[in-house]
């Protein structure tokens, strides 16, 4: 938690004060994730329960729907602000990495290669954020 | 000199490679609530995908417990390697698992992709003779580059298309018997034939021929960074015995 807030330009309040409606539920009195996190489209299984923090910072995403927009990487898409945090790659249980784009990998399902479902900087590589409205959680 | 001991060392967080890591079978919800992370994975290990261009490695790749195989979802920049986790004789295992599509020129395979791999896929096309005269190129770069007890597979994918065949079962199975410690398999990517057995198979090959505390030791320090590595390592290993050159 301490190097969360070390790194996170805005690091989450307690849980029951930062989370949007919707979101209290799944984050637990430590701001871990109570819920594993699902691929949206395929159910594939991207975090367990507790492998990650739940924080706020202003991503842009690009559309999950769009291939041109994905190619375009970021030129249009969706600012997004509800994030799990994940400090160690290896915490993930599946998920993908794409290609650079810029200084930026974006995550996808490892299965099904729906996305993007998040984000990571190569400038940050202890920090791997999922996009909560982009997952499904179970 | 250690498999990708010259690469930037990832924190390990939370005891992450401690055999056990003080989690004994966890049966979920006990330890959901508290502040550690879940039972870390048991292992780490990383697999690389090479073979000429077109073999169908990206699709080895997705096809990994994948049951879409769905190309209208996949994002157009590409995927660059995946993590990907497995139970295996009772241990958590996580894979990263790198493709190199793109990059199939012999040389332009960052050596650092082959010095930190514990499992090496070598993949040629049953229905193209080009990609398998092509294997004495790859055993090459594998002999120069990769750690001499790296898992070799050899898969000869797209039997889906068994009626466009240039090279028999045979041929395959005799170059794999050529070369020290190297399997082979016939897979389909398309119709998902073989191919989790293809990475499950590799990953029991490789625990199989480690001791625990290199385990330990070894494996937090065998993954590839994020970080751009240099096309010429600074201090290349010294060439594999030729036990495996054909």
């Amino acid at each position: 938690m301490e190097a969360a807030a070390a790194a996170v330009p805005a690091p989450s309040p307690p849980p029951s004060a930062a989370a949007a409606p919707g979101s209290a539920e799944l984050v637990c009195a430590e701001g871990r994730n109570l819920k594993a996190v699902l691929c949206q489209r395929c159910g594939s299984r991207v975090l367990l329960p507790g492998a990650a923090t739940f924080t706020r910072r202003e991503l842009l995403l690009p559309a999950m729907r769009k291939k041109a927009a994905a190619a375009a990487g970021g030129g249009s898409g969706d600012v997004v602000r509800e994030h799990w945090l994940v400090r160690d790659m290896f915490s993930f249980e599946n998920v993908g990495f794409t290609r650079d784009v810029g200084n930026v990998k974006f995550l996808v399902c490892a299965d099904c290669e729906a996305g993007p479902i998040g984000w990571h900087c190569l400038d940050d590589k202890d920090s791997f954020y999922v996009a909560l409205e982009r997952v499904a959680h179970e | 000199m250690e498999p990708g001991s010259g690469l930037p060392q990832r924190r390990v967080g939370g005891g992450g490679l401690d055999l056990g890591a003080g989690s004994p079978a966890l049966s979920g919800g006990q330890s959901r609530r508290r502040k550690q992370p879940p039972r870390p994975a048991d292992f780490k290990l990383q697999v690389i995908i090479i073979g000429s261009r077109g073999v169908g490695k990206t699709s080895l790749m997705e096809r990994f417990t994948d049951d879409t195989f769905c190309e209208a979802c996949k994002s157009t920049v590409g995927v660059d390697f995946k993590i990907k986790t497995v139970e295996l004789r009772g241990k958590k295992i996580r894979l990263q698992i790198w493709d190199t599509a793109g990059q199939e020129r012999f040389n332009s395979i960052t050596s650092a992709y082959y010095r930190s791999a514990k499992g090496i896929i070598l993949v040629y096309d049953i229905t193209k003779k080009e990609t398998f005269d092509d294997l004495p190129k790859w055993m090459k770069m594998i002999d120069k580059y990769a750690s001499e007890d790296a898992e070799l597979l050899l898969v000869g994918n797209k039997l889906d298309c068994e009626v466009d065949r240039e090279i028999t079962r045979q041929q395959g199975e005799k170059f794999a018997q050529q070369i020290t410690g190297m399997r082979f398999c016939e897979a389909s990517a398309k119709d998902n034939f073989n191919v989790d057995e293809i990475f499950l198979k590799l990953v029991d090959d490789i625990l199989k021929k480690m001791p625990l505390d290199v385990i330990r030791n070894e494996l937090s320090n065998s993954i590839l960074s994020l970080q751009p590595e240099p096309e010429i390592p600074p201090e290349l290993p010294p060439p594999r015995p030729h036990v495996r050159c054909c």
